[in-house]
């Protein structure tokens, strides 16, 4: 049996009773440790809490060696622990494929995301539109299909989840077009070069999605406990210092609820500012 | 050696850019350039009288002194002033009477040819020296051609005509006819390889562009000379004694009458004009000292009104010949005055090569600075090649100034043949730290050097390579890269005796790399050192100054090995499928070949990734039968963004492709730098991009997903359409006399050579043969060609072309297959090329 166990936000111990079950009981235990890191564990301290051995798997062992991770899943139990939840990204799919080919049967353990537990902002679940990620833009590329998605999600008035991009573990090109397994500092993308680059393609679109005064929500650290929040207006993001990662960003859609902006306001960096910008932003997409 | 004062003249000449001449001596090996080119060093005052003809002053390298040949091209400044009379003749704008000429003697063998075109890029004018004997050789065509693609103006000298008469004893007559069918193969390469901005740059006896020249007797002389002196004579003018003089124009002694018929009314035979005024007092020179006839010499002396000094009467044959000659006819009048008139100014020629030396465009400021030659404009200064210092490990940047004027401590922007305007890869900005003069063997100190004028940097050469653009104008383009008619195709690994001087050798193997204009050192990926040269002896040279000089340290050398080139023959059987490393992207890939024709006008730069894609198209549909949508969509080049394979998009309305482009394109140059049959270039290979599927968030479809699917699906879509290898063919050119070709016949035999023409050259006894010859073969074939010719034979190789070798080289028992395993064990791969199973995914 394969599991997809889903390890929560943040601290060792927010993995379910079940999915503890099932790690202490599995033949090899796998973290996958690239799309996402635990803020607040690593692998020693989730080998002392599960009390068994922890096999790290980069890009190169799931992408490229699921042959290994599934070998003998047929008649053991292997466990592949995914940051968050299991299904939160679709990195993941193509590994339960490949064990559907194999004929080996597959269980997911559940557990809290990004994509829920961001309702923790104060805007509603309800109420968001596509999720989109930013990457980290380089000299040569800077792509902003991004753009149109938000577009799309603002002129029907919802929210937009957008995931910053973490290179955990990357070849530089160079390295990659010489085929050099030499790997990059991580990097993880701060609410400030978010804030920029989304700054930056609407200065190059002026197709008017989003302007400096649209109002926004940085999250910060979410489910740790210095998870923190603020709401300012993309300017002021991009001014805004959000410290240690992960950092994702919210850009509010104009159809808010007044119990929403209830809630965010606690967290303003300038209220006022905030709210005659909710007022202006909200003519932009009628 | 100049003095302070000579450096002052010339730099105050270098601001009347009308008076200045840049000009490259070109020729075939051993036609004499250097020798031709100490003569007029010796008129510069810079080495005695005495000397010209032994000292061979631009050879600077012990190495060249002591092989008799040049390796390296040199400059040198001559400063000469011309006759108020003769000022009038030039027709460009001139002021005053004196001037400077910037000489760059480049080498004649074609290992070394790279060096010549670097020379050409900073001249405008050529000296084309040709062998009376030997006449119009291969290389001579090639240099030729090379000057005339950069729109340089050329004249020429035809040398060594004391052999055509101390050796092969002609007559006046045999010896017109050489010359003229000289002049005619020179002007049927000129006609072939013409630039109609150029204008008329045929050569004319008979219009002074042409020179006969003894270079190591020091005397020389163009038909204007002895119009000059024939004008007076008879009393017409000079234009009318000059077309007098030359071709079919005989004298009838008895009337007194020019005519245009070889016959007199009686049906007498008459002399040549040509040969009756001016090779008879030179044949009765020759003559009447060589045969010690003292009477008779001194009559022709007082007729020719040439006093010896005392001393010299004592000499006897060939010495007194040479003072005697050199005395009636000195070498440096006649050269210089020709190169004066008919070569232009910086100011003429800059005005029609603009359009060839700028990539940016024809309207902004930079242009119109190089197109004026103006010293006030912005500066735009290419580096053509880098000059070791006496400082080890140091070079000067050798360059020529085409807009501007370049000072010592000037700030510049240093754009490396890579800069892209915009963008801040290979552009440094720095100061120049000295600008200096290039004297042969020394170098003299400038303050600043303005437009047109040849110039040397300190301080520039950590910045660049091998060539680069040095301009002031935030927003300059480039100027064009050099275009090299040789190819790298030798190459050998090497390494280091004792281990400890790795440090040195990898310092050195820079160094080399910098030093010349074409050698190529790199670490290939089982991590050998490789150098890589045009031939042999470029090779031997090379080693000996990586081992001598630039390491300084003992070295182990690999056998050479050949480089190949890996191709296509037909489309992919099917479309070739890669999927992402996380499976969400799908690239589909076709391979096809690309028709030689248009390979080959990549190659030359004639279809250039850098030109506007929407002209580049049209010329591709016109000139090379594309369709010009297919044309216009070419996504980039590769390998290094310019070689001869192409990605050209065929997809239809796919989402975010324009994100991937970037991918793409570097997975391109990635894979044709290093092909799937044996990590060698590919060439000539068009890779369709059929379809794409693409995950809708960037973040799954970055770099790390796509370069290698594109990379993969390259490889399988190649190995799907017949892969080929190519292989490297030299086009060799010997000269024997008949009793060698047998000898050559046998050894061409042996290493699969092919001959394409064997040629009696008329009134010599010297046969010309030209075959093509594997460059896998010619390794030993000089020796070995000797050996069978009793040491006659001498072969002039230069890369021809690509050669596609029949058999399947996935095969290991078909002739390429051997060679296939054979490179592949050297690099530590598998002995077996994977096949595209291994690059292939199935859906």
């Amino acid at each position: 049996m394969l599991y997809l166990v889903g390890l929560g936000l943040s601290d060792v111990k927010d993995i379910t009773v079940r999915g503890l079950e099932v790690v202490k009981g599995a033949k090899r235990v796998y973290l996958e440790a690239y799309t996402s890191i635990l803020m607040a564990a690593d692998v020693s301290s989730l080998e002392e809490f599960y009390g068994r051995e922890v096999i790290v798997a980069d890009r190169e062992l799931v992408e490229s060696g699921s042959d290994q991770i599934l070998e003998g899943a047929g008649k053991d139990d292997i466990v592949m622990l995914v940051v968050g939840d299991p299904f939160g990204a679709t990195t993941h799919t193509d590994l339960m494929l490949r064990a559907r080919e194999l004929e080996i049967k597959t269980d997911v353990v559940h557990n809290a995301s990004v994509m829920n537990a961001v309702g923790a902002c104060g805007v509603q679940l309800y109420n968001f539109g596509q999720t989109v990620s930013l990457v980290f833009f380089t000299e040569n590329w800077r792509p902003d299909s991004f753009y149109d998605k938000i577009m799309e999600n603002r002129r029907l008035g919802l929210h937009t989840l957008l995931l910053l991009d973490i290179k955990v573990k990357e070849q530089s090109l160079e390295n990659m077009a010489r085929g050099r397994l030499i790997y990059e500092p991580p990097r993880y993308m701060d609410i400030r070069t978010a804030a920029e680059q989304l700054l930056e393609i609407e200065e190059k679109r002026e197709e008017k999605c989003y302007t400096p005064e649209t109002p926004c929500i940085a999250i910060s650290r979410l489910g740790s406990p210095t998870q923190k929040f603020a709401a300012a207006t993309l300017a002021e993001m991009a001014e805004y210092d959000s410290g240690e990662p992960l950092h994702s960003l919210v850009i509010l859609g104009n159809r808010i609820h007044e119990l929403e902006s209830d809630y965010f306001m606690q967290w303003a960096i300038n209220e006022s500012t905030l709210k005659s910008a909710l007022v202006e932003d909200g003519k932009l997409h009628k | 050696m100049v003095n302070a004062l000579a450096v002052d003249q010339i730099r105050a000449l270098m601001d009347r850019v009308t008076n200045v001449r840049n000009m490259s001596v070109i020729a075939h090996v051993d036609h004499g350039k250097s020798t031709l080119t100490d003569s007029l060093v010796q008129r510069a005052g810079i080495i005695s009288a005495a000397k010209a003809g032994e000292a061979r002053f631009t050879d600077t390298r012990k190495d060249e002194q002591e092989r008799g040949i040049t390796i390296k091209s040199t400059a040198i400044s001559l400063y000469s002033t011309l006759p108020e009379d003769d000022v009038k003749e030039i027709k460009q704008k001139t002021e005053g009477n004196e001037f400077l000429i910037n000489l760059i003697d480049s080498p004649g063998h074609v290992d070394f040819s790279s060096e010549v075109t670097a020379a050409l890029r900073v001249t405008d004018g050529a000296l084309v020296v040709v062998d009376t004997i030997d006449g119009v050789c291969v290389q001579t065509e090639t240099v030729l051609r090379q000057a005339l693609t950069e729109r340089i103006k050329p004249v020429v000298c035809i040398n060594k005509v004391d052999r055509a008469l101390l050796e092969l004893q002609t007559t006046k007559e045999d010896l017109y006819q050489t010359f003229a069918r000289t002049v005619e193969s020179v002007n049927v390469v000129i006609a072939t390889y013409i630039d109609e901005a150029l204008g008329d740059v045929m050569v004319y006896p008979e219009r002074g562009t042409v020179a006969f020249a003894s270079a190591l007797q020091g005397w020389a002389f163009t038909i204007r000379q002895f119009a000059i002196r024939y004008a007076k004579r008879f009393g017409v003018d000079r234009d009318k004694m000059m077309t007098r003089l030359w071709g079919d124009s005989f004298f009838n002694p008895k009337t007194k009458k020019w005519t245009k018929s070889e016959k007199d009314a009686d049906g007498q035979p008459l002399e040549r004009a040509f040969n009756m005024f001016i090779l008879d007092p030179i044949f009765r020179i020759f003559s009447a000292v060589m045969n010690s006839r003292k009477e008779e010499i001194n009559t022709l002396l007082e007729k020719l009104e040439i006093s010896l000094k005392a001393d010299e009467r004592d000499l006897e044959g060939k010495a007194l010949l040479k003072t005697v000659m050199r005395k009636f006819l000195p070498a440096a009048d006649a050269l210089l005055e020709m190169i004066v008139i008919h070569l232009p100014s910086p100011v003429t020629a800059q005005f029609y090569r603009a359009d060839t030396l700028y990539e940016g465009p024809h309207d902004d400021a930079a242009f119109n600075g190089i197109k004026n030659c103006d010293p006030k404009a912005e500066l735009m200064l290419y580096v053509s090649k880098m000059v070791p210092t006496s400082d080890k490990g140091r070079f000067y940047a050798f360059g020529r100034v085409f807009s501007g004027t370049v000072r010592s401590g000037q700030k510049v922007r240093i754009q490396g043949p890579n800069y892209v305007p915009g963008k801040k890869e290979d552009l440094f900005v720095k100061n120049i730290q000295r600008t200096v003069l290039m004297m042969g063997r020394t170098v003299e100190s400038i303050d600043d050097c303005p437009a047109g004028n040849i110039v040397g940097l300190v301080g520039v050469d950590q910045f660049l390579l091998k060539s680069g653009t040095l301009t002031t104008m935030e927003d300059a383009h480039n100027m064009k890269v050099m275009k090299f008619s040789v190819s790298p195709v030798v190459q050998v690994a090497v390494e280091v005796k004792n281990a400890n001087d790795l440090p040195k050798l990898v310092e050195g193997l820079k160094r080399l790399s910098k030093s010349d204009p074409l050698v190529q050192t790199y670490m290939s990926e089982s991590g050998e050192h490789i150098v890589a040269c045009t031939g042999e002896l470029h090779l031997e040279i090379c080693l000996k100054d990586l081992e001598e000089d630039h390491a300084g340290i003992p070295l182990r050398v690999s056998p050479p090995v050949v480089s190949y080139r890996e191709t296509v023959e037909a489309e992919s059987s099917m479309t070739a499928l890669s999927k992402s490393p996380n499976k969400h992207n799908r690239i589909y890939l076709k391979a096809e070949p690309i028709d030689e024709e248009l390979s080959l006008a990549i190659e030359k730069g004639v279809v250039n990734a850098r030109d506007d894609f929407k002209a580049r198209a049209r010329l591709m549909a016109d000139e090379f039968g594309w369709d010009v949508s297919d044309a216009r969509k070419i996504w980039c080049f590769g390998p290094d963004g310019t070689g001869p394979n192409l990605v050209v998009d065929q997809t239809k309305a796919v989402q975010y492709l324009n994100e991937i482009k970037d991918s793409v394109v570097s997975a391109f140059q990635w894979a044709t730098r290093e092909g799937p049959i044996f990590g060698e270039h590919m060439r000539s290979v068009r890779v369709n991009l059929m379809d794409v599927t693409l995950h809708p968030d960037a973040i799954h479809r970055g770099g790390g997903q796509l370069i290698p699917t594109m990379r993969r699906a390259t490889y399988a879509a190649v190995l799907l359409a017949e892969p080929r290898i190519q292989e490297p063919i030299f086009m060799v050119e010997i000269q024997c006399r008949e009793s060698g070709i047998g000898g050559i016949y046998s050894v061409l035999n042996k290493k699969r050579g092919q001959v394409i023409s064997e040629v009696q050259r008329p009134g010599t006894p010297m046969f010309n043969i030209k075959a093509y010859l594997p460059v896998n073969e010619s390794f030993g074939f000089t020796g070995d060609l000797r050996q069978a010719t009793g040491g006659q034979a001498f072969p002039q190789m230069v890369f021809d072309h690509w050669q596609t070798m029949g058999g399947d080289p996935l095969d290991p028992a078909s002739k390429p297959g051997a060679i296939v395993v054979e490179a592949r064990k050297r690099r530590g791969m598998k002995e077996n090329v994977p096949g595209y199973e291994e690059y292939y995914d199935r859906l």
